[in-house]
Formats: C-alpha cells, sequence, structure tokens
C-alpha cells in the first residue's frame, strides 16, 4: 500500500529522489567542526520567529493609541503571552548572534570564495533582510526607544541628495513617525520574513550545489564526504540543542537583557530620551555612522559598511585554500577586524563625548581599511608565503586537490 | 568552544553596560518576599495611588499576593475586581495641579536605568537644605513630594524604618512590572532541565552514529 502510494506520488513529484539527494546521499565533508552549525541554526530561529510573530500578531494592535496597551495585554493577560513576547524578543538577538557567528565563520576559513561566491551573495541579501525586519519590528512595541530609533534612522534618508525629503516622508507616510508609519511597518515587518524564506531557499539551492566548504578550503574526494543523513542531522540537532539550552535561560531567566529600559516607556513625541541608543546587532555600523561628522557621509559610510562584506572575494586574491587558517597576515587582520567590530559597538553605546568621537574615527578607518587593503596584503602575503615554503600540510592539502581535479572526480 | 566564548563574550558586554551605569544608586537587594510585597502593595494602594496609576494592573491580580480576605477586601475598598489600579487624581486635574501628569507605574521597576533601585534612591534622597527647602539628590527639582517623609526624619531609627517602606514600595513595584516572574522562573527550571537532559541525550546518540564511520 505505502509502497504503491510512493510510486504514484513518484510518478508526479520527485520525492523519492528528491529526499535521496539533498538529504541521505547529499555528501557533506566529514571534517566539519561546530563553526558550521550556524546556518542550521539561522534556519532554526527564523522558523521561531515566524511562529511565535504569527502568535504574537494575533493579540497585537498597529495603533499609536493602543500598539504600547496591546503589548502589556500580551504580557499579562494573554495565556503564556509573555512566553510567545520573550521568545520573539530574544529570537531577534539570538538571530543575528547566529548570523554574525556564520559569517565569522565563513571570513576565517574563506568559505566566500570561489565558487561559492552567490552563497556570500545571497546571504548578504539575506542579513540586510534581516536588519530591515528587526529594525521595522523594533518599532511596534511603540516604547520611548522604538519612536526616537525609527525617528533618527528614518531622518538619515533626508541626507539622500535631491529627493532627501520626500523620500522621508514617503517612508514614513507621515512628517513625523506616527500612525501611518506604526501601520506600514507592521504589514512589512510581517511580510519581509516571506520574502526572506524564499531567499534562504536560494540560499539552500546554491548550496546543494555547490556543497559545503570545509575546514581546508578545498573540495574533498569522495572518500572524505559522508551523507548529511544521519551524520549531520544528529550534530545539527545536538548543536540546535545545546543553542536552545543557551536561548532559553535567556528567555526565562533574564528576557529583558535585550530590552532597554527607556522602551518600557510609552512613545512621547515631544520628550527625547537623555540618549538614544540602538539595538546591540546595530551598534557597530551606529558606531560608524556617528564617527563621520557630515550626516549624508555618515549614513553612506553606515550603508557601506554592511554592503562591503558582499566585496569579498573580489578583494581576496590569495589563491591559497583553507582562509586564515594557513595564512597569518590574514589571521591576523581578522582577529583585528574582530576586536575593531567590538571597539565600535562599545562606542556605540556611549555618548558622543570628545574621545568616543577621536577613537570611533580611528576604529572607523581600520574597519575600512582593512577591506580596502585586502586585495594588496593577500597578494603580498601569498608571494611571501610561496617564497618561504608553504607548511607541509597545506601543500598535501593543494595537491590533493591538483589530483582530484586531474582525474575528474 | 570558541563559538561559545564569542557569545558569551558579547552577552557580557551588554549586561554589564546598565551595572556600570547604575553606579550612583543605593546597591540594595529588593526583597521579594510575601510580607514586603503586601506591605508595598498597601503603602501602592494608600501612598501612591493618590498621584499615580498601575494602569496594567486590576485589583484582582493583588490576590496573587497571599492576602487574607478580610486584608484582601479592604486593600480594595469596594473596587471592581476587574478595575484597573487607577489614581485618584484624574490625569487632566493631576495636570492643572503639577503641570505633569505623574507616570503610570505598572512598568516603573524596568522603565528606568537601575529599575527599582532606582526608585529606591529616589525616595530615600529627599533633604531638607537650611533655608526650609525640600530637594532630590537623584532628581534635583523633582516634582514629586517627599511622600514617605523621608526628609524630616529626624533619629536614625525614624530613617531605617522609612527605609525599609521604600524597599517595600520597591518590591511591590517589581512584582507590579513583572507579575509573571515566578510563573516563569518556575517553567524555566524544567525547560532547562529537561534540554540539558536532551542534549546529554543527543551527544551520546551522535557519538554513537559517528562511530560507525570508525
Amino acid at each position: 500500500m505505502a509502497s504503491t502510494l510512493l510510486a504514484w506520488i513518484n510518478r508526479r513529484f520527485p520525492f523519492t529522489s528528491f529526499v535521496r539527494n539533498e538529504l541521505t546521499d547529499y555528501p557533506v565533508p566529514r571534517n566539519l567542526s561546530f563553526w558550521w552549525n550556524f546556518g542550521f541554526l539561522a534556519g532554526f530561529v527564523l522558523l521561531l520567529q515566524i511562529v511565535s510573530g504569527v502568535f504574537l500578531a494575533m493579540h497585537y494592535k498597529p495603533d499609536v493609541n493602543l500598539a504600547f496597551d496591546s503589548v502589556q495585554h500580551i504580557m499579562r493577560e494573554v495565556e503564556y503571552g509573555w512566553l510567545i513576547r520573550y521568545l520573539h524578543s530574544t529570537g531577534a538577538s539570538a538571530f543575528f548572534a547566529v548570523i554574525y557567528l556564520h559569517m565569522i565563520r565563513t571570513l576565517y576559513y574563506g568559505s566566500y570564495r570561489a565558487p561559492r561566491e552567490l552563497m556570500w551573495w545571497s546571504g548578504q541579501v539575506l542579513l540586510l533582510l534581516i536588519m530591515a525586519t528587526a529594525f521595522m519590528g523594533y518599532l511596534l512595541p511603540w516604547g520611548q526607544m522604538s519612536y526616537w530609533g525609527a525617528q533618527v534612522i528614518t531622518s538619515l534618508f533626508g541626507a539622500t541628495p535631491m529627493i532627501g525629503e520626500e523620500l522621508v516622508l514617503w517612508l514614513r507616510g507621515d512628517y513625523a513617525v506616527g500612525d501611518a508609519t506604526l501601520n506600514r511597518f507592521f504589514a512589512l515587518h510581517y511580510l519581509v520574513p516571506f520574502v526572506l524564506c524564499v531567499m534562504v531557499l536560494i540560499h539552500l539551492v546554491a548550496l546543494h550545489h555547490v556543497k559545503s566548504s570545509n575546514p581546508s578550503g578545498i573540495d574533498l574526494a569522495a572518500k572524505d564526504n559522508i551523507p548529511f543523513h544521519p551524520y549531520f542531522t544528529i550534530k545539527d540537532l545536538f548543536g540546535m540543542v545545546v543553542f536552545a539550552v543557551m536561548f532559553f535561560a535567556v528567555v526565562f531567566f533574564a528576557p529583558e537583557t535585550f530590552i532597554e529600559e527607556a522602551n518600557n516607556v510609552p512613545a512621547d513625541p515631544l520628550q527625547t530620551p537623555p540618549h538614544i541608543v540602538p539595538e546591540w546587532y546595530f551598534l557597530p555600523f551606529y558606531a560608524i555612522l556617528r564617527a563621520i561628522p557630515d550626516t549624508l557621509g555618515g549614513a553612506a559610510a553606515m550603508t557601506v559598511s554592511v554592503l562591503i562584506f558582499a566585496a569579498m572575494p573580489l578583494l581576496d586574491r590569495s589563491s591559497l585554500p583553507g582562509g586564515a587558517r594557513y595564512r597569518p597576515v590574514y589571521r591576523a587582520m581578522f582577529y583585528l577586524f574582530v576586536m575593531d567590530v567590538l571597539v565600535l559597538g562599545y562606542l556605540g553605546t556611549q555618548a558622543p563625548e570628545a574621545w568616543v568621537v577621536v577613537v570611533g574615527r580611528v576604529a572607523t578607518i581600520i574597519y575600512f581599511s582593512i577591506f580596502l587593503l585586502l586585495p594588496w596584503v593577500s597578494k603580498i602575503e601569498e608571494r611571501w608565503l610561496r617564497r618561504r615554503g608553504l607548511p607541509t600540510a597545506l601543500q598535501a592539502t593543494m595537491a590533493s586537490e591538483r589530483r582530484q581535479k586531474a582525474s575528474g572526480v | 568552544m570558541r563559538s561559545l566564548r564569542v557569545l558569551s563574550g558579547v552577552l557580557l558586554a551588554t549586561t554589564m553596560m546598565p551595572v556600570v551605569m547604575a553606579a550612583v544608586l543605593a546597591d540594595v537587594e529588593i526583597p521579594s518576599d510575601e510580607a514586603s510585597l503586601q506591605r508595598g502593595a498597601q503603602l501602592a494602594t494608600s501612598v501612591c495611588l493618590g498621584c499615580h496609576g498601575f494602569k496594567y494592573l486590576r485589583f484582582g491580580n493583588l490576590q496573587a499576593l497571599g492576602f487574607s480576605d478580610e486584608q484582601f477586601d479592604s486593600l480594595r475598598a469596594g473596587q471592581d475586581l476587574d478595575a484597573a489600579l487607577d489614581s485618584y487624581t484624574p490625569a487632566d486635574v493631576a495636570r492643572d495641579l503639577y503641570g505633569v501628569v505623574p507616570p503610570d507605574l505598572s512598568l516603573m521597576a524596568k522603565a528606568r536605568e537601575g529599575g527599582p533601585h532606582h526608585v529606591y534612591t529616589l525616595l530615600t534622597s529627599y533633604y531638607t537644605d537650611e533655608s526650609g527647602v525640600t530637594d532630590n539628590h537623584l532628581l534635583p527639582g523633582v516634582r514629586m513630594p517627599d511622600v514617605l517623609g523621608y526628609s524630616s526624619a529626624a533619629t536614625p531609627g525614624e530613617r531605617t524604618e522609612l527605609e525599609r517602606q521604600a524597599l517595600d514600595v520597591v518590591a511591590f513595584l517589581s512584582w507590579a512590572a513583572d507579575p509573571k516572574v515566578e510563573q516563569r522562573e518556575r517553567l524555566g527550571y524544567f525547560v532547562l532541565g529537561y534540554l540539558v537532559l536532551f542534549a546529554a541525550l543527543l551527544y551520546v546518540l551522535k557519538r554513537r552514529i559517528w562511530a560507525r564511520l570508525g
């Protein structure tokens, strides 16, 4: 009976072959470390956000007079409403944590290199969509920080030459952030995640075409690949539960960690909070915005600081595989970059005093220099490494890749 | 492991900030025992409600604090169980009197940096200078009067008693801002316990499955 049904389906839909090709026989490098778990985790958090978000939307009211109250209604009167809301608010932070770690892995191991440029670029689009969704979602509780954050960020579009003022008006639907803004942000906050799902699908199709990268940086021989199921289903599941332990520890025991005090005060357009701080995941970019004295320049630098990741496959000119593992100069730059981003993040929390501005400018220059010097640094580094003699492990890796390419496997 | 270190770094960096900023606030432990909460609720309904409201609390919610029937009846003073804890002074009257509407207190314990410590410090920072003017060290010029009478406390004993009252009030405010905390943490232990056990089992299973590779 079951086999007849399966045969009926398979004549009309490639069910069995799909499961085989993408799951039970899908080859994955056996040497993946836990750094390769974060893509799966990002998918899990996306699902969590969509499910919790749909339930929140059932009780939330996108109206300037009701929004704040409806969140408190969810927190106090909806059965387990506090849980749904804390899952969603903590989930937003978890999403960025997971995505940033996913990106850090890609940068460290050079996973953005050929033939995975489209994975990196579709990932970049995903990052932008997640940022937009998070930004719009942050307005919905209609607290002081929601309101003023949206006011500040939408006003940045006013720096656009020629059409600035009209653009801001068009985005807000009013002269200031108001009911029209709240309504459209809610509509788009609900919509964009589904666009995001489509992008995730594209990301996955590309992944299953080029296959997963791995710490060695080369495409492994067939004997070094193992089927996704059961080896990586169990590994990803284990990683997911470890992640869940940390995630639920925050949800149940420190759920207000990621909620600014000022956001527990209803939005008041007549009273600006003493200092406006974005959510932690925007802090480094916010620090870059503030480091530039000119609004247009600052907004442009902030935009470029997010988009510049997309240029990595073009900027990294080295032909050595394995990313930072075998490249001491690139590795030093990588750690410098991570530290620089943490410094920028810290500066983003501080009131813009003189020293904050100075350090912010230095950190901004370092941020962009690391990207812009990479084409030369990566070339010079490779020449130097080759002259000095490549490590034997790397030579072996490269030789095995050459052999494979020659034998056409 | 490295991922854990990075994540904990990020978490630490974000949680450290309020602690550093709250350094000027009184470093007291906020009680959460039933007796404190009950005394706090009594002070809140008899004193705070004179000017402030708790619009997200209903009288019925106060039953969760374990009052006896007589205590609860005198507390609610004939109010409907579903009635919100609104201020005795209507907003427009308050605006005429003080120039501002006193803020709603439902979320006050989470609405200022330092949370309950902020409110405690405010309540115990009133003083009267030589010219007889009463002001506040934490928020100079604050329009809220010294409701507990801290500035006129004559003896250390009196001051200690008022500090205890302030603690009771902030204990109640903390509960009012997060009335589900007990339910949340109780559920949290079960969820985390389950997940840790589940993770351990999955780890064993993972080892076993990967052992097939030799």
